[in-house]
Order: structure tokens, then C-alpha cells, then sequence
């Protein structure tokens, strides 16, 4: 589909779940759910907790569905929602005094079937390695990285779901990247993608 | 580094940087892992880590059953 056949598309799927079709809703949402969810997984680092977090955003967001207007995108509109469900769940986590675990699916690398046993395993080794460094994060850092290098969305997308400029937004996620880097170590790094 | 590697120096800034790295071992291998760990994060990126489980819209369904069932009472009931 060409990207304005899927933006005709979006606004009548937009305009049909504003008029209260339920059907309508979920195939607007279907459309991001799989990235929505990795997301939230990647942010709260728990598989239920990431359920509960998506399915409170999108009733939030059936709610309010009618008070979207297209001055952003669909998704980073559902995709600012489902932030500010994840921090509130991440911050009653935090007043609980339990800190982000790690989901084994969380952070994914594809290591090529061709890699023998001990290319393998390295690769391994920086997953869990990387794992442990996004979700020891702040979730200000953890959310700029995932957003920006793992979802891969522009910076002024990324800026706009967080909710901040584009200049404090790149700075955060320098930081967040610094941080990372220095958990992992250069050497991990370099051997590990190369 | 993290600017250099987001393409966010200048032309003059950037082209100190790496005549700089060309010299100094610790900032040329400093670039290289940033845009390691870059490209190592990019990689996930299409390998979304899990599907979006089936009961999603549970909340979504519900409230608007509820409604539906509100507007379908008679008047008075």
C-alpha cells in the first residue's frame, strides 16, 4: 500500500472509531499493536504488566479517540498514551520498591545461523549484557533509546511522543547511550558487531 | 561522539572530530563502538520481541458492550 492509500485508510478507520465503531478502533490499532506492545515491553520489562499497560492505554485512547485531531500521527498520538501508562505503572513500581526486571524477550538480536557455537554464545553474552543496561536505565534514558534506536523513529517523532524538544530530546538520548556503552564496555561492543 | 554519529555536527566540527580520531586511538575507537551499539539497537528493531497478545482490546470490547447495553435499555428501566 502506498503511504497515501494508508493515510486515506487511517483517516477512515480515524473517522469511523470516532463515530463509535469498535471494529473500526481495533483495525486502527492493529495496525501498530505488535510495535506498541514491544515497546511497552521493552519500557516496563514484564510481559503481563505489558499487557495491563497496553490494555489501559487503548481503552484511554477510546476515550478519547473523538478528541483526536490528525495535527500528529495516529500512532504517535497512541504511542504518547501508552508512554504516560508505562510511566505511571513503572512509577507505582518504583514507590513499591521493585525495580524493571528483564523479559527474556525484551531485547531480540539475530545472531546469522551460519555463526558457529562460540560466535554464537558472544553474541548471546551482548544480549543479555544489553538487556540488563537498558533496563538498569532511568526510564527518561531507557525511553529515549528505545524509541529512537531500537524503534528506529526519527528524533522529531521520538521528541514528540516524550513530550520535549528536539535538542533536550538528543541529549537524553546521548546520555542514555553513554550509560549503555559504558555498562557494556568498548571491546563487547566492538567484538560482538563485528 | 553520539552527535557525530546522529549526523548532528557541523561540517567543521565533524571534520575536527575526525582528524582527531585519526590520531587518537581512545575517541577513533569510541566513535566505532557508539555506532556498534547504534547499529546493534537498529537491529531489533524489526524483530518486534513479541506479538501483541489476543486480549488487548479486552478493556476496549467491555466498556463499549456496556454502552451499547445502556443505549439499548428502554427508558426508565
Amino acid at each position: 500500500m502506498s503511504p497515501r492509500a494508508a493515510a486515506r485508510t487511517e483517516r477512515e478507520l480515524v473517522a469511523r472509531a470516532q463515530a463509535g465503531e469498535v471494529a473500526a478502533f481495533e483495525e486502527l490499532v492493529g495496525l501498530h499493536a505488535d510495535r506498541l506492545f514491544a515497546v511497552v515491553l521493552r519500557l516496563v520489562g514484564d510481559r503481563v504488566e505489558a499487557e495491563d499497560v497496553v490494555q489501559e492505554s487503548l481503552l484511554r485512547a477510546w476515550r478519547g479517540i473523538g478528541r483526536f485531531q490528525a495535527r500528529s500521527m495516529f500512532f504517535t498520538w497512541l504511542y504518547r498514551i501508552a508512554l504516560n501508562e508505562a510511566n505511571r505503572a513503572l512509577e507505582k513500581r518504583g514507590r513499591a520498591g521493585r525495580s524493571v526486571p528483564v523479559d527474556d524477550e525484551a531485547v531480540q538480536l539475530a545472531a546469522p545461523a551460519h555463526e558457529g557455537p562460540a560466535r554464537q554464545a558472544e553474541h548471546e553474552e551482548l544480549r543479555q549484557a544489553l538487556e540488563l543496561a537498558i533496563a538498569s536505565l532511568a526510564p527518561p534514558y531507557r525511553t529515549a533509546l528505545v524509541l529512537r534506536d531500537v524503534e528506529g523513529l526519527s528524533t522529531r517523532e521520538a521528541a514528540g511522543i516524550v513530550g520535549i524538544g528536539e535538542a533536550a530530546f538528543k541529549s537524553r538520548l546521548h546520555q542514555a547511550r553513554l550509560k549503555v556503552r559504558d555498562a557494556l564496555g568498548d571491546a563487547a561492543l566492538l567484538a560482538g558487531t563485528s | 561522539m553520539s552527535h557525530y554519529v546522529e549526523g548532528d555536527l557541523g561540517w567543521l566540527a565533524r571534520r575536527r572530530l575526525e582528524l582527531h580520531a585519526e590520531e587518537c586511538i581512545d575517541c577513533g575507537r569510541g566513535i566505532r563502538a557508539v555506532r556498534a551499539l547504534v547499529r546493534v539497537l537498529h537491529g531489533t528493531a524489526n524483530r518486534p520481541a513479541a506479538p501483541a497478545p489476543a486480549g488487548i482490546f479486552d478493556l476496549v470490547r467491555a466498556e463499549a458492550s456496556r454502552a451499547r447495553g445502556d443505549e439499548d435499555r428502554p427508558h426508565g428501566a
